[in-house]
């Protein structure tokens, strides 16, 4: 009897006939001792912490591939690759990860160029922030020296404070803020931290700079993460984004590398990741997380979930309202997120951009800001986006060229990649569909403006991918959000997302948060992941094989300590 | 910097062969380095998303490797392998129609009847498994046995399992010739004979007639007609392999690519990087072995080096043919819908195909190839393919092309739903390799855009909607692009050199290096260009290289292991297959 049926029907897919057994697959439900919803760089940190631990971990990856904004991509195919990630690798020096899992050697290479956050002026003058704070100070001069001076003194405070405090609090559980105003009052530099924090970044920098192309540049430095120029209540971020805008890290080979090297640390140490396999639902038994269901039909048991999305997903379309009680709804649906996005403007060309300048040290930057003459224009701009508008006139940019640092990115031998990105709205007024193409244009008008060797002869391919694109790759981000929520007071800290979850666990017994709408945020920080792991480890009673680094340790010893 | 590292061995190249060759040999507990050149592993398992909400696959899409022991060997479902199996997605009895230039016509039950037949599906039990690994998944014998028509191993199946097929012709004739005996219409079997140039082997050469029907069978009886795509495409069954690497403790580094294979004595003994490499350390040493999962020209012309060769064995190298067509890729987005055209849309007493199988605005009822009405359009393609003529010159409506199923596409992913587009099934079409190309081998990229609108006409002949103002995105690469893309992929070839008599099995890819060794010791060759069974991402070559590691004492799996039944053991080296002893 032969089995190949034909002409009597469907064939029917059964798992036990010859043809099924070709092909072994992965089973219809398992179990696992945590799963974790999100293949980002959180969710493959706490996932590598985890199984190390001894844990069976299982991380469901939506996309094809894991690493989530840590992608390599090639946007512009064929043949030039770019990384939607690629100025954001600014913690190195202080994630954990880096040095638990000794990534910081062969498994992955960093570049710190000098050169590192450049601003250009239509006359062709320039401005720069460098690692070395000398050579910053040699730019600023240009202008004023006194700002020079300035900068030098400030410099040394705020590094002491991201040293001491900012960087080490963000692997650390958050404190209340009434709790951080005790704990700073011990120190000198808990004091001074507390003084700016009160501040709005436009305060802080124009109360101690007086020259508006050096406001201008620090301005842009200290926002162009997310913060918001007019906040008061986290200026300590001022310090931190100014002092990483002179320590940004190139990841050698493309940010995907780190990815990898995570994804390979959860697998060498028995856990798993499933990619294609978006998850529609959080398993509820008895009260407590039973795992979770798969968009394929799959199930996968785990007594512990920890989701790296953001808290709607999370709790209303993973978890469903049923499930948290009015409170936790109440602030879940009173999350906000960021006001601003990202329009990209991504190009291949025949050579790296020449820009007019009177500094040639910006042609080998790592980063470039365009279009802005004026701190006011670099605020207009902002407003206009807050207010869901673009105006092209009064329009800017951070540039990079990534294939400088890096020729893996681009096939083609000698050629270039580079990609021009500005703040802009998700609802942007006159819709995306109908202003694409002219707000690219735009782009690329104030970039040859800049730099005159990008022109249509130079350029090979380009493609732009705007808020709304955003957020169909990562569905996640929602409205584009890049940090998933806004960084506002009562979204920050322990608000982060809610006072209830900030500390990644949540109301709902083995359901955990651990994404970077999760304290401390978002960018590649590590944090979430991080603390997210810390807290799965001692919640299951699970010897942690690894300790704090010594920033941390002395943090704790001298904040959190009686 | 730091120190050199070492290792057992270390693996250049981390397309499908060198990562599952990693995956064996990490499993067989020996320090495994996988070096990658590119930003990703994958090689040609590649998944892409140009624009957001839209994944191309520039080049292996479908599953060919399911009867591979890989499998069962490897564990790969304990690694998340999961295939994408729609249930509404199996053959439909009144769907099963070829496309020919003036419509569907379609095919017989003595059609299938003689290809299942062909492809041991009929046996008691059905040999089919037997049948593909004896083709693909059996190391050529040792060069002092030989080869008769009793123990090429195919041929050892057929005997076994169906003795009223074997015949010396199965061994000699082409491909149409066993079609012409076991199946009836024209249309099938210039189908098939299209589906079997595409994966490798051509319809019209003789001596591979089998291996041209084992190529296309396994697109269709092992997958039982089903969209054999596995869950994320063919990149999600390489993260299998990849992950089984890694969990055996595999070391894999990306972007890191080799300059040179050091030799010392006559003896590889590891590998030097490229400066560029993103790696500290830029010497790797390899205790037991270096392992060249990159192409053979590359491997000795490049890496190896004349220093190191006879001129002899580099001539052959060089002759190594690579005369294969280059397949294009397109994948359109538009604006509406790409629809069949009328005559396309019904077939005899069919009523609306459109109907049958497709669900969603972007679904095509099937894959397959067009147009297929006789062999002479097939013999015009492949001169005009084969024929080193440079650009093609056939009418748009009788150049053949095949479109793989849209349903293959995961039902997770955001292609059936774009909020922006439509976003075609990819179509693939072969074209000259512009390494043979009469205009020189950047030729295609100078006429990059008429090439791209070249094709869109072949498709504009059974799809409306092909129009420039509906057109958003045409995804495509050139033969040249696609080789560097992908280094392997010489002249954008897929199958990395032709799959013809003189290169296949004892042959591949030129006598002396059929059993995947080397003229240097301790050098292995396993890529698709340099070994049997060639291409089409099977873990067979990984497979097949394991027999030949084991017998050089310098792998020595658990026993997970099994050795392919038809092996036949090297004289004085030890046996990979622990029942059949070697003459020591």
């Amino acid at each position: 009897m032969p089995n190949f049926k034909y002409k009597e029907g469907y064939y029917k897919f059964d798992p036990n006939d010859l043809f099924g057994h070709m092909q072994q697959e992965f089973p219809d439900e398992s179990e696992f001792d945590v799963v974790i919803i999100g293949g980002g760089p959180n969710g493959l940190m706490a996932g590598a912490y985890l199984a190390k631990a001894g844990l069976s971990v299982c991380i469901c990856e939506r996309r094809y591939e894991a690493g989530g904004g840590l992608a390599t991509e090639e946007n512009l195919y064929p043949c030039f690759s770019t990384n939607p990630h690629v100025l954001y690798h600014m913690m190195v020096d202080y994630m954990p990860v880096v040095r638990d899992f000794d990534l910081d050697g062969p498994a992955l290479t960093w570049i710190r160029p000098n050169n590192q956050t450049g601003m250009v002026f239509e006359d062709g003058s320039s401005i720069m922030l460098n690692r070395m704070v000398q050579d910053t100070k040699d730019s600023f001069k240009k202008y004023s020296f006194k700002d020079a001076v300035t900068f030098g003194k400030k410099i040394r405070q705020w590094r002491t404070i991201v040293q001491d405090i900012v960087a080490p609090a963000t692997y650390i559980p958050p404190m209340a803020p009434i709790d951080i105003t005790m704990a700073m009052q011990k120190t000198d530099i808990g004091r001074q931290m507390l003084d700016i924090g009160e501040m709005s970044a436009v305060d802080i920098i124009t109360e101690s700079f007086e020259h508006d192309k050096v406001r201008a540049l620090l301005l842009y430095a200290s926002c162009m993460w997310g913060l918001d120029p007019h906040e008061t209540g986290i200026g300590f971020m001022v310090p931190l984004m100014i002092d990483r805008a002179m320590n940004k890290c190139y990841c050698y080979g493309g940010s995907h590398k780190f990815a990898s090297a995570l994804g390979r640390a959860v697998m060498q140490n028995g856990g798993l990741i499933l990619e294609s396999a978006g998850v529609n639902k959080i398993l509820m038994e008895d009260g407590h997380v039973a795992g979770v269901t798969l968009d394929e039909g799959r199930t996968i048991k785990s007594k512990v979930v920890m989701s790296t999305l953001d808290p709607t997903t999370t709790f209303i379309d993973l978890l469903g309202p049923e499930h948290i009680s009015e409170d936790l709804k109440d602030s879940v649906e009173g999350w906000t997120y960021d006001k601003w996005s990202f329009n990209t403007l991504h190009i291949a060309t025949d050579e790296p951009p020449k820009y007019k300048t009177d500094d040639l040290f910006i042609n080998d930057s790592f980063m470039n800001i365009v279009g802005f003459e004026t701190m006011d224009q670099v605020l207009s701009h902002w407003d206009n986006v807050i207010n869901k508008k673009l105006d092209t006139d009064i329009m800017g940019g951070h540039s990079t060229c990534e294939s400088l640092f890096d020729p893996t990115l681009s096939d083609k031998p000698g050629k270039h990649v580079s990609m021009f990105q500005i703040h802009a709205p998700y609802d942007l007024e006159g819709t995306w569909d109908e202003r694409n193409e002219e707000i690219k244009q735009a782009m690329l008008a104030k970039w040859e403006k800049a730099a005159p060797n990008i022109n249509a002869e130079t350029i090979i391919s380009s493609s732009t991918e705007n808020p709304e694109e955003i957020a169909i790759r990562f569905p996640q981000m929602r409205s584009g959000a890049i940090k998933h929520g806004d960084y506002k007071p009562i979204q920050m800290g322990c608000f982060r997302p809610n006072q209830e979850c900030s500390s990644t666990d949540t109301p709902i017994d083995g359901l955990y948060v651990c994404g970077v709408s999760t304290y401390p945020g978002g960018l590649v920080l590590g944090g979430s992941g991080y603390i997210g792991a810390n807290k799965v480890a001692e919640d299951l009673d699970v010897k942690k094989w690894w300790e704090p680094t010594p920033e941390m340790e002395l943090y704790t010893k001298t904040y959190l300590e009686d | 910097m730091s120190k050199d590292e070492r290792f057992d061995v270390v693996i250049i190249g981390a397309g499908p062969n060198g990562m599952a060759t990693g995956a064996y040999l990490a499993k067989s507990g020996l320090s495994v380095c996988v070096l990658e050149e590119r930003t990703e592993c994958g090689g040609a398992c590649e998944t892409q998303e140009p624009i957001p909400g839209v994944r191309i696959y520039p080049h292996a899409m479908l599953m060919y490797a399911s009867p591979a022991p890989g499998f069962d060997q490897l564990e790969l479902w304990k690694y998340g392998f999961r295939m994408n199996w729609d249930p509404t997605d199996f053959v439909a009895p009144e769907s099963m129609l070829l496309a020919c230039t003036d419509g569907w016509r379609s095919y017989t039950d003595k059609d299938l009847e003689g290809w299942g037949i062909l492809g041991g599906l009929f046996g008691t039990p059905p040999f089919s498994k037997e049948l593909m690994r004896s083709v693909f998944w059996t190391p050529p014998h040792p060069a002092e046995v030989e080869v008769t028509a009793e123990n090429i191993p195919y041929m050892q199946v057929y005997k076994e399992h169906a003795p009223e097929v074997w015949s010396e012709d199965l061994l000699n004739g082409t491909m149409f010739d066993v079609l012409d005996e076991y199946c009836e219409t024209e249309w099938f079997k210039t189908c098939m004979a299209y589906a079997a140039w595409a994966s490798g082997a051509a319809a019209h050469w003789e001596g591979v007639a089998i291996p041209a029907i084992a190529c296309a069978q396994l697109l269709t009886l092992t997958n039982m007609g089903a969209t054999s795509f596995p869950r994320g495409g063919l990149h999600g069954y390489f993260h299998a392999i990849h992950r089984c690497a890694v969990h055996n403790g595999a070391v894999i580094r990306t972007s890191c690519p080799v300059d040179e294979i050091i030799i010392d004595d006559g003896r590889a003994i590891g590998v030097r990087l490229r400066d560029t490499a993103a790696s500290g350390g830029k010497t790797i040493r390899a205790n037991k072995a270096v392992i060249a999962a990159c192409d053979v020209h590359q491997a000795f012309l490049k890496l190896v080096g004349p220093r190191e060769l006879d001129p002899s064995f580099i001539q052959n190298i060089k002759d190594i043919s690579l005369k294969n067509q280059t397949l294009y890729v397109s994948q359109y987005m538009t604006k509406e819908p790409l629809q069949y055209k009328d005559k396309f849309k019904t077939a005899d007493g069919i009523g609306d195909i459109t109907k049958l199988r497709a669900s969603g605005p972007n679904a095509y009822p099937w894959g397959g190839v067009y147009p297929c009405d006789h062999r002479d359009i097939y013999y015009a393609d492949v001169a005009d393919a084969d024929g080193f003529k440079g650009r093609p010159t056939l009418k748009p409506e009788h150049k053949m092309w095949f479109e793989a199923p849209s349903l293959a596409f995961d039902p997770s992913d955001c292609q059936g739903h774009h909020p922006k587009g439509h976003i075609s099934a990819p179509f693939e079409m072969a074209l000259t390799s512009p390494d043979y190309h009469i205009e020189g081998e950047d030729a295609p990229d100078t006429y990059r855009e008429w090439l791209g609108e070249y094709m869109t006409d072949c498709y504009a002949s059974v799809f409306d909607g092909l129009e420039k103002d509906n057109i958003i995105h045409h995804w495509f690469a050139t033969g040249r692009e696609v080789e560097l893309r992908n280094t392997g992929l010489i002249g954008g070839t897929w199958a990395g050199s032709r799959h013809c008599e003189d290169q296949l099995w004892g042959n591949r890819p030129c006598p002396g290096l059929e059993r995947y060794r080397t003229p240097i010791d301790g050098l292995y060759h396993a890529h698709q260009t340099s070994g049997h069974p060639g291409g089409l991402c099977l873990m067979a070559i990984p497979y097949n290289l394991m027999h030949i590691l084991i017998e050089d004492g310098i792998a020595e799996p658990g026993n997970w292991w099994y050795a392919a039944p038809q092996y036949i053991p090297e004289e004085g080296k030890i046996s990979a297959d622990p029942n059949k002893k070697s003459k020591i």
